[in-house]
């Protein structure tokens, strides 16, 4: 991903572009429409902040119909590139009777097949799909595919109370302490872990037995994981998506600039790669190097920043 | 309590024959003579009577094997009450209180005038110090005069009540009725040590003597007393008394398990373990002793911490967040009592900190009216940690303050103190430690004062160990408190501490109350009644209009109708100032004042709640936002530093202290708070070293805030601010 980005900056080429659809569903009740709006809001209103360039769109209360998200999918299949992102993120109340996932909307439901297929046509390449209503689990095998992250905020289709995981997912755009690696973009594995961790400690504090159990796939195949990582495979995507620029656009990048972000790229990778063999390095020997290339790193982005 | 199958009162059982062999057997072991005894249940054993089968089978200790007989039995007799008074009682042995308490409704059902069916009432209800106890017990008594278990019962439950001159006549009429009536003498026997120490003296009385006489194996000579000892919080003379009754019956598991809880209790862990799984090796597994020894299991997941005068135990996944915390509070406690109560405590004070509330609640179990959310055991403290509750429901500075009066009232008077001024004291003491510790008057403190519920001093006790309605133990705990606040605010706060060298020496309230202030016990009442009346007139005159006025201002609230809410807000909140529970008026105007934008008004009135000891976490940390809005950074550090005496398990409460700390160059805090931060394990790493790094390097300890920043680019290479605090560091 990093070295993906440095390219696009280093040859100045044109910014692709996010599509991001926000649904909020059915509340039922006025305080869960209430809810689920007022977090769709949100959460559209801080992606038109932190990136002009993107098209976001959310559909809530009347409007967010199935013919109207079928449409905007549409739209989108229509003026994405390949080169482009999609982000889908569906907030709302979900069932599952045993069979077929649905996400309850005004009129009639739609099923995760239903919303599959019309994502499949989006010729996005980066793709990443957020389901967050009650019962979403059972949405993953549906939508899951190589190339996309699916995030579902419960483990399957029995997880059938009102979900959370909205609420701080939503937080996770506005909290920059989401942003865990401070490089000024949050990406759409920071995002899950910092809902999945707000979620959690939740149902902790309130002493209550947790009703949802976020997961994440981006695999294209198999079941989610809580915990995404190296050692279950799951996880590698999802890091590399941008899913809100934070930090301010690059300026013009001149010669002496380029040559400082190639070292900068080295000495980042050179990081990575120094953290993967902590463990089979003595303590001192990993802490003199890390601080050698930290110290070198810091020097880099202050001549940067110059 | 606990009471004891074996003295059976024979009378309950159908049939005068098989009542007759079944007495016989009983009576043999009731005088020692335990061979003969298993002979004689052996041979009713083989009975072909079900009933007698049963009993036969119980008194062999072949439990289940009595329990099919007694089902047999009843199927054989459906309308029997007094097969269903028996199994209940063995149902009762083996720890089965549920079902035991449903076949003697039963049996009252099918015999409204049974005896042993209420007995057997009384024995349920008195294991959880139900005051129905003694009602049951008495309704016995009265159905059946010649009832010598209903009359020991009577006397165990009155000395509980510490009714000592009820205990002794309800267990000198038991022996009228059988000279032999041991647990009558224990009772007796009870009454007389109590009045002494067995810390350096060996337990002698007469009644010891003559129940020696009737069966020198009879353990419970010396466990029914230690009982007493227990529930009076003398727990290292029941731990003697319950040592010397498996002394002398080795197979009294009762006494043993007993034995191993309250070794447990002073915090000697492996005797404790010993004890108890000795007792579950045997089969005696009720749930007392099942769930200590899961609980001495689970001390592994502990570790132990010196600091000062404490020795901490705390659940390894909380330790570094709450260690510097509790230490501080515990050793602030200690230096303020040692010149309050001009005494000091030999060595160090134990406290226990549970996250799991269950735990904590096993260390109680069997002790009526303690905390319930810390106790102490001589210089032990138990306590739930604060993230063992929802945030905001205890502040567990106060319990800890609270707890740490007990560990030195107790002591300077070896446990001789009533329960209901240790308690009072403790709660007077929280009031003195903070703004916002203590007590708040709840709705329930108010309807008893109205209500007349409020108890003589001279019995207040009662209050706390036998409560007739549910709220009585909390209202207790209420009125002990101010009891205390009045005596200090009329006689001065040292005749509180005169008092405590009185109950040292065994002095009565009644004689303490008129000793020490000049006034009987009766007049006492009447003016601290009038006090109390005064002191709280307000809600007194108006509790039922601050309710519905609460309730309106709700839904006004709800209704979006603002300004009608904060006048009437405003019209009602000092009808009941003292109100701060959820859903205060305090809050309510504060959010209807938010809503129009009154930030001023908003911080008015949050202060005024902090004042009054709200708790709410997200109310105080709204207050505090709210001042540092509004450059108030000193009252916003007072908001939210009451929060770490209530629920410190948030990152963003010590995220913001930290930041507010460093802001006024006090590193230390600072340090303090951002450790915290780090040991809540929060999920932004890099941004919570980096604030420590700053910490450090505001206090020019260079060597931490490097290894601190290095951390934080650890976490996060390209965290710009963090790579330039290591570049100045590297200078």
């Amino acid at each position: 991903m990093r070295a993906a980005v440095m390219m696009l900056l280093i040859a100045g080429a044109a910014r692709a572009t996010t599509f991001y659809l926000t649904v909020a569903g059915l509340g039922g009740e006025p305080d869960y429409e209430k809810q689920f709006a007022s977090e769709a809001a949100a959460i559209d209103r801080k992606v038109k902040q932190a990136d002009p360039g993107a098209v976001s769109v959310a559909l809530s209360g009347a409007q967010a119909t199935k013919q109207k998200l079928q449409a905007a999918l549409a739209t989108i299949a229509g003026r994405a590139g390949a080169g482009d992102s999609l982000v889908v993120m569906l907030i709302g109340h979900g069932t599952y009777d045993g069979l077929e996932y649905k996400m309850n909307l005004p009129g009639p439901d739609v099923t995760a097949a239903e919303l599959a297929a019309w994502i499949d046509r989006v010729p996005a390449k980066r793709q990443l799909v957020v389901n967050m209503t009650s019962a979403s689990g059972a949405s993953l095998a549906a939508l899951e595919k190589p190339g996309r992250i699916v995030i579902t905020a419960t483990r399957s289709g029995n997880e059938k109370n009102v979900t959370v995981f909205a609420r701080y997912w939503a937080d996770a755009f506005a909290d920059p302490g989401a942003n865990t690696d401070k490089n000024e973009k949050l990406s759409a594995l920071e995002a899950f872990r910092y809902a999945e961790d707000r979620t959690a400690r939740f149902y902790e504090t309130a002493k209550r037995l947790a009703s949802e159990h976020a997961q994440l796939q981006d695999t294209g195949h198999g079941s989610g994981v809580a915990d995404p990582s190296p050692k279950n495979g799951q996880g590698l995507l999802a890091a590399q998506f941008v899913l809100l620029p934070l930090g301010g656009q690059a300026g013009a990048v001149t010669p002496e600039k380029a040559a400082l972000l190639k070292h900068k790229q080295e000495l980042e990778d050179q990081i990575d790669q120094l953290k993967y063999r902590k463990a089979a390095m003595p303590a001192e020997e990993y802490q003199q190097k890390l601080t050698t290339l930290l110290v070198d790193l810091a020097k880099t982005q202050a001549e940067l920043d110059k | 309590m606990k009471w004891f199958g074996a003295a059976l009162a024979l009378v309950v059982l159908a049939g005068a024959a098989r009542a007759g062999v079944a007495d016989q057997c009983l009576e043999l072991r009731k005088h020692g003579r335990e061979v003969e005894a298993r002979e004689c249940f052996a041979g009713l054993a083989k009975s072909a009577d079900a009933a007698a089968s049963a009993e036969g089978y119980w008194g062999l200790g072949r439990y289940e094997e009595a329990n099919a007989r007694f089902r047999e039995a009843l199927k054989e007799h459906p309308e029997s009450a007094e097969i269903r008074v028996r199994w209940g009682r063995l149902l009762l042995d083996r720890f089965n209180r549920a079902d035991a308490a449903q076949l003697f409704q039963e049996a009252l059902q099918k015999d409204p005038k049974n005896a042993g069916a209420y007995v057997g009432m009384a024995l349920v209800a008195s294991a959880g110090f139900d005051a129905k106890a003694v009602e049951f017990a008495r309704k016995a008594a009265e159905l059946d005069p010649k009832l010598v278990e209903a009359r020991e019962l009577l006397a165990y439950l009155k000395l509980e009540d510490g009714d000592e001159a009820g205990a002794g006549k309800s267990a000198d009429e038991a022996l009228k009725l059988d000279k032999d009536a041991l647990d009558a003498m224990a009772v007796h026997a009870a009454m007389d040590w109590l009045k002494g120490s067995l810390i350096e003296q060996q337990p002698k009385s007469a009644w010891l003597d003559r129940m020696m006489m009737v069966n020198p194996g009879y353990g419970r000579a010396y466990s029914i007393p230690a009982h007493f000892f227990v529930i009076n919080r003398r727990y290292v003379e029941g731990i003697r008394l319950y040592e010397m009754a498996i002394k002398i019956e080795p197979t009294l598991w009762e006494a043993r398990s007993q034995l191993g809880i309250n070794l447990m209790r002073v915090g000697r862990g492996d005797e404790a373990k010993a004890q108890l799984a000795l007792c579950y090796e045997n089969g005696y597994r009720d749930s007392e002793t099942v769930n200590s020894l899961r609980l001495l299991d689970s001390f592994k997941d502990y570790e132990h911490v010196r600091d000062g005068g404490a020795y901490l135990m705390l659940a390894k996944k909380e330790a570094d967040l709450l260690e510097p915390y509790f230490a501080e509070v515990a050793n602030r406690a200690r230096a303020a009592y040692e010149e309050k109560y001009h005494y000091k405590i030999p060595g160090l004070v134990s406290i226990e900190v549970y996250p799991n509330h269950e735990d904590f609640a096993v260390r109680t179990t069997g002790m009526p009216g303690l905390g319930a959310l810390g106790v102490t055991f001589g210089t032990v403290v138990a306590m739930d940690s604060p993230s063992g509750r929802p945030p905001g429901e205890f502040h567990w500075g106060s319990t800890l303050w609270h707890e740490m009066s007990h560990v030195y009232v107790l002591t300077m008077t070896q446990h001789l103190v009533p329960r209901w001024f240790t308690e009072g004291l403790a709660m007077y003491e929280e009031t003195q430690a903070g703004p916002g510790w203590g007590d708040r008057a709840q709705r329930d403190d108010i309807e008893a004062i109205q209500k007349g519920k409020l108890l003589p001093v001279a019995e207040l006790d009662r209050g706390f160990i036998r409560p007739s309605y549910p709220q009585q133990v909390e209202v207790s705990y209420f009125q002990a408190g101010k009891i205390c606040a009045y005596i200090a605010q009329k006689w001065g706060y040292a005749k509180l501490v005169s008092m405590i060298g009185d109950f040292g020496a065994r002095k009565t309230t009644p004689k303490v109350i008129q000793g020490e202030l000049g006034v009987a016990p009766a007049d006492f009442d009447k003016e601290f009644l009038a006090w109390m009346k005064q002191r709280y007139a307000e809600p007194l005159a108006h509790l039922d209009d601050w309710k519905k006025g609460a309730q309106k201002v709700a839904e006004l609230v709800a209704a979006r109708q603002y300004d009608e809410a904060i006048k009437e807000g405003l019209a009602i909140r000092d009808e009941f100032p003292q109100y701060v529970e959820t859903g205060s008026v305090y809050e309510m105007v504060a959010a209807a004042q938010l809503a129009k934008g009154d930030k001023a008004g908003a911080v008015q009135e949050l202060s005024a709640y902090a004042a009054e000891g709200g708790r709410s976490p997200d109310v105080l940390k709204k207050l505090g936002a709210l001042e540092q809005e509004a450059g108030q950074t000193d009252k916003a550090i007072a908001a939210l530093e009451r929060l770490n005496y209530i629920y410190p398990e948030d990152e963003e409460l010590h995220r913001r202290l930290g930041d507010l700390y460093l802001g006024k160059h006090e590193a230390a805090k600072a340090i303090r708070e951002y450790r915290a931060l780090l040991a809540l394990n929060p999920l932004d790493q890099a941004a919570s070293h980096y604030g420590l790094a700053r910490a450090y390097h505001e206090a020019n300890q260079v060597k931490e805030a490097r290894e601190q920043v290095l951390m934080a680019l650890e976490a996060a290479p390209e965290y710009r601010p963090a790579q330039k605090l290591l570049l100045e560091l590297t200078k």
